[in-house]
């Protein structure tokens, strides 16, 4: 019985110790990590639709948090005003599973600069062509007041060929962000303002 | 056999009587994979040589206290927190390599060297020489994959580490980068070791 008690006790102890190292590593490391994926994953997304060197963008970041999610708002200013944003979103249904997107928004004039692939895991040669610049193009100049969609639903952006799921996913993401920005834009405005006067 | 000489063996041991994965023929999995360059050879290695010189220590401290009965589950969860330990510090500081390397840190936690030198040798021997075992297996490891990977990528791509070295007219034999060249290198390279073993009268060790 006692070699039974012994077993237990001893590797719960283990266990415990080893979880306890963990999540002191994790937690200590976290922010680091954090900052390494923006850097890596976000950061060649970001270069294209700012048109400047990651490091440069990527301090410029607020968090904004919804009901449903936490999304983090990249943006640049011309000046004085805050001109350009960034705004990242998921792209649910696609056909190896969520897409993360990157919407570029122009704030002086209303309209999108583009969208950008952060991650996806679609098919090559089939939905991973939502990398190519000639489908991304269609989203550079659309207005943001109206929610975007593919020609076979009365909209304009032509979806890729065998991958409908993929091109589906691509302009519910944006629709995401176009909704959000209507419904949050005081909201990040007023935290960049926020994050401004802090530092 | 004084102590010192002991662990003077033991630290030389794995450098060639019994260097992974040539001479154990263990953690061949790893070493076909991911050993497309020589930085990624170096990276692997040394991140198992972090994990095995560990795992050692430890579990040669413990080897006391763990039941015999839950011995392996306890060596699992004690490797399995040095590995992502590892994954975590890889991910903070050396984010594109362990992008490159992928599923392969994690997998440290079921390669067979680190689990053979914990219950081959740590549950056995005291910490000190334990860990110098893990060392040496670490370090030999480390040698072997810096060494794959440079071969299949100097003939493979033309460069080493990143630089090129042939120059614009080597045309690049692609297909050392691929699985079957991992093959082909390890294969030969095991071939050349046991050649040279048996010409200096070596016996071969299994332990």
């Amino acid at each position: 019985m006692s070699e039974i008690v012994r077993m237990v006790v001893v590797l719960s102890l283990i266990a415990g110790i080893c979880s306890a190292v963990l999540t002191m590593a994790n937690q200590g490391l976290g922010p680091r990590i954090e900052q390494q994926t923006d850097l890596y994953v976000r950061g060649p997304a970001l270069e294209r639709l700012f048109n400047k060197p990651a490091t440069e963008v990527l301090p410029n970041k607020v968090t904004i948090e919804t009901d449903e999610a936490t999304i983090p708002v990249f943006f640049s200013r011309d000046g004085e005003t805050v001109s350009t944003l960034a705004i990242e979103a998921i792209g649910a249904g696609g056909y190896g599973g969520d897409l993360k997107l990157m919407i570029g928004i122009d704030l002086t004039t209303g309209r999108q600069i583009g969208i950008e692939v952060v991650q996806h895991s679609e098919t090559p040669g089939l939905g991973a062509r939502i990398e190519e610049v000639t489908f991304r193009r269609q989203w550079q100049g659309l207005p943001t007041d109206a929610p975007v969609a593919l020609a076979g639903d009365g909209g304009t952006i032509d979806g890729i060929s065998g991958a409908t799921s993929t091109s589906r996913a691509a302009v519910s993401g944006t629709n995401t962000v176009l909704t959000f920005l209507r419904n949050h834009k005081e909201d990040i405005l007023q935290q960049i303002a926020q994050r401004e006067e802090q530092i | 056999m004084s102590k010192t000489q002991h662990i003077g063996a033991t630290l030389k041991a794995g450098l060639w009587q019994r260097i992974p994965p040539f001479r154990l023929v263990l953690g061949l999995c790893p070493s076909l994979a991911i050993t497309t360059s020589a930085e990624n050879g170096l990276g692997m290695g040394l991140a198992l040589a972090f994990v095995v010189t560990l795992s050692n220590g430890i579990i040669s401290s413990l080897r006391n206290i763990i039941p015999g009965k839950v011995r392996i589950a306890s060596y699992i969860v004690i490797i399995a927190t040095l590995v992502s330990i590892v994954e975590i510090v890889m991910k903070a500081f050396f984010f594109p390599l362990s992008e490159q390397l992928g599923i392969y840190i994690p997998l440290i936690v079921v390669n067979c060297i680190v689990l053979g030198r914990a219950e081959g040798f740590a549950s056995k021997n005291p910490p000190l020489i334990s860990m110098a075992d893990g060392v040496s297996i670490g370090v030999g490891y480390t040698l072997s994959l810096t060494l794959i990977g440079s071969i299949r990528e100097l003939l493979g791509s033309g460069s080493w580490f990143g630089l090129p070295v042939f120059g614009e007219a080597f045309e690049p034999l692609a297909f050392l980068i691929l699985a079957p060249g991992a093959f082909i290198t390890i294969g030969i390279l095991l071939g050349l070791q046991n050649l040279f073993s048996r010409w200096r009268g070596e016996k071969f060790i299994q332990s």
